[in-house]
């Protein structure tokens, strides 16, 4: 396991230089002269020149990666041009919110999937299967906004049970959860229902209920514990979707997170922190599916580590 | 005369008998009947895309301030706008760059997999290392933040996000093409077109691409609905089509303003794009199901 694990972790690496490499490149890609980008239309040609000097750009390209990676390896994410604050302070400060939504919305659309795709699972080719998977694949074509919107219609404008916007407490959580769960909630479904399905066609489910077990017994301590491990998979992929989803569900309920903070970013092209928030992006993301990864491994006992 | 006719008929039925991958397909894909309401639905909204702007009440700029904000009625079936422009005809208009970017999108995305997915598998070695080193690249970001790194490096606009959604869905048809190649390369008829001095071109399109067909049609079908998804939610964001373009994502982001008086103006165009993409939804179920063999007889 231990080699496994070690194996996978040194496997990251290419990719992450590459993401690195990438990011850093980024900036540079853009069309026209960077400093000219960062010192705005009405700057002369003296403030151009000071900018280029301040970020370095008149150095070679090699030194300025080089130096770049030593930062980054010091947690030096450069400095927002719209705040003029160190980009990390920037994301300290919204990066628990994020979190917060994220994990959030995980634990209900796990609960409400899993049950859901039980209940069509168990009952394949039925009306509750039929309903059930009407609603995963409406689930998963629903525009996350729109949901939204009409949650906020509903539940903050005519009921008055939730704030519109905003973050802080459990209240301010409840309507962004929603609507970023909900298209997770129908995969996780899903993916629990062709499980379920796979699994009860089993010997072991036939000798259950033969032993006579009660059905409620059969379904939830021997179809579903087998059908975990996929579920597990998909869950923990999920949260790395959810993590980068965020950036929709924020702009709606004008959450502070770290999705509205790169749609902040975008609009004013200040382009250290787009390139440090998207580096945080894809970093969780390849450290989250390293993890499911390795659960994987452990939890499956046919996977040979080798 | 009548053994002439009977020999006919088994001649014919040979015909019908050959099963080829996509056959095959078309003969289970016609029993699921969701799937097929689905296609039909998507027949619908192609139709609607090609002659709607002729066919819409009133034009998708025409203002009209002494009708502004209205709900619906008899007059604006879906209601009006802040400028009172009608939005019905305006979302039947967007119906054209809704498809229009998706399909494109992932047409791009699609062939350039294909190709990259075969070059990887058919060579190996070190050209598909440098392939799959790309892909596994790509899949390091989520879909929707490589989406807005590429349109932040290109700036905001529809042809933008086209290159953005193109680029975010190569990667699946180049692992999926790839496996496909794999699996096919060492097979039977493939190396009886080598031995009969086949080129690698002619091997690659006219014996291994056939045999993945079935499978990029299934994942083309699911990802042009997510595309549309992806495309709108950057309009959404501000990202994608500009004003006055009747763009579904935009028209949801400008009725967010007037949410408070003028639901309709959220309403319609939110339901205009769940539709849309829920029918392409449920036809990619339709053909994976109907491409499955565990699934099948």
């Amino acid at each position: 396991m231990l080699r496994y694990t070690i194996k996978r972790v040194l496997g990251m690496i290419p990719t992450l230089i590459i993401v690195v490499t990438f990011v850093f490149f980024f900036v540079r890609l853009i069309p026209g002269d960077p400093a000219r980008l960062v010192a705005g239309e009405q700057a002369t040609l003296q403030d151009v020149e000071a900018v280029r000097e301040r970020l370095g750009l008149n150095q070679p390209i090699y030194i300025q990666y080089i130096k770049y990676i030593l930062g980054l390896l010091q947690g030096d994410l450069g400095t927002s041009l719209r705040t003029s604050r160190p980009v990390l302070t920037e994301v300290a400060s919204r990066y628990w919110n994020t979190m917060a939504l994220t994990i959030a919305s995980l634990i209900w659309s796990t609960i409400v999937g899993v049950i859901l795709g039980v209940w069509s699972g168990k009952n394949r080719g039925k009306w509750q299967d039929f309903t059930g998977m009407t609603l995963a694949v409406s689930g998963i074509s629903l525009p996350n906004f729109w949901i939204g919107f009409l949650l906020i219609m509903l539940f903050s404008v005519k009921l008055r049970w939730f704030p519109t916007t905003g973050a802080g407490s459990w209240r301010n959580l409840v309507l962004p959860a929603i609507t970023l769960g909900t298209s997770i909630a129908a995969i996780i479904a899903r993916f629990t229902r062709s499980s379920i399905v796979e699994v009860m066609k089993e010997d072991y489910i036939r000798t259950a209920r033969a032993k006579g077990l009660k059905e409620k017994t059969v379904i939830w301590a021997h179809a579903f514990r087998n059908s975990m491990i996929s579920v597990v998979t998909v869950v923990g992929l999920q949260f790395g979707f959810l993590l980068g989803g965020s950036v929709v569900t924020e702009a709606v309920f004008a959450y502070p997170g770290l999705g509205q903070l790169l749609i902040e970013s975008v609009n004013y092209r200040d382009y250290p922190a787009i390139q440090s928030l998207i580096l945080i992006f894809s970093l969780q993301f390849i450290v989250i599916n390293l993890i499911v990864d390795i659960l994987y491994a452990a939890l499956n006992p046919e996977i040979k580590l080798s | 005369m009548a053994r002439k006719k009977t020999s006919g008929n088994a001649e014919m039925n040979e015909r019908t008998d050959i099963k080829t991958p996509v056959s095959e397909m078309i003969r289970k894909f016609k029993r699921q009947k969701n799937a097929v309401v689905a296609l039909f639905f998507i027949i619908f909204l192609v139709i609607i895309a090609l002659v709607g702007e002729y066919l819409v009440p009133y034009g998708i700029n025409e203002y009209d301030y002494s009708a502004i904000l209205q709900g619906p009625s008899m007059a604006h079936w879906f209601g009006t706008d802040e400028f009172g422009r009608d939005l019905f005809s305006r979302i039947v208009c967007g119906t054209r760059i809704s498809l229009a970017v998706g399909l494109s999108a992932v047409t791009v995305g699609a062939i350039c997999g294909t190709v990259l997915g075969l070059l990887g598998g058919y060579y190996g070695g070190f050209v598909d290392s440098v392939i799959m080193r790309i892909c596994d690249t790509l899949f390091a970001f989520p879909g929707i933040i490589l989406a807005i790194a590429i349109v932040a490096i290109l700036g905001s606009g529809l042809g933008n996000v086209v290159i953005a959604v193109a680029v975010f869905s190569t990667p699946t048809f180049a692992r999926l093409v790839r496996s496909r190649t794999l699996a096919l390369k060492h097979s039977v008829f493939v190396q009886a077109a080598r031995n009969l001095g086949a080129s690698d071109a002619r091997i690659l399109f006219r014996h291994i691409l056939p045999g993945a067909v079935p499978e990029i049609i299934v994942q083309f079908t699911m990802s042009v609905g997510s595309s549309i998804l992806t495309a709108s939610s950057l309009s959404f964001l501000g990202m994608g089509a500009q004003p006055p373009t009747p763009e579904w994502g935009l028209l949801l982001s400008n009725g967010r303003n007037y949410m408070l008086t003028s639901l309709h103006a959220t309403l319609f165009p939110g339901l205009a794009i769940f539709l849309t993409v829920l029918s392409f939804n449920i036809l990619g179920d339709g053909l994976r199901d109907a491409l499955d063999p565990k699934l099948t007889d």
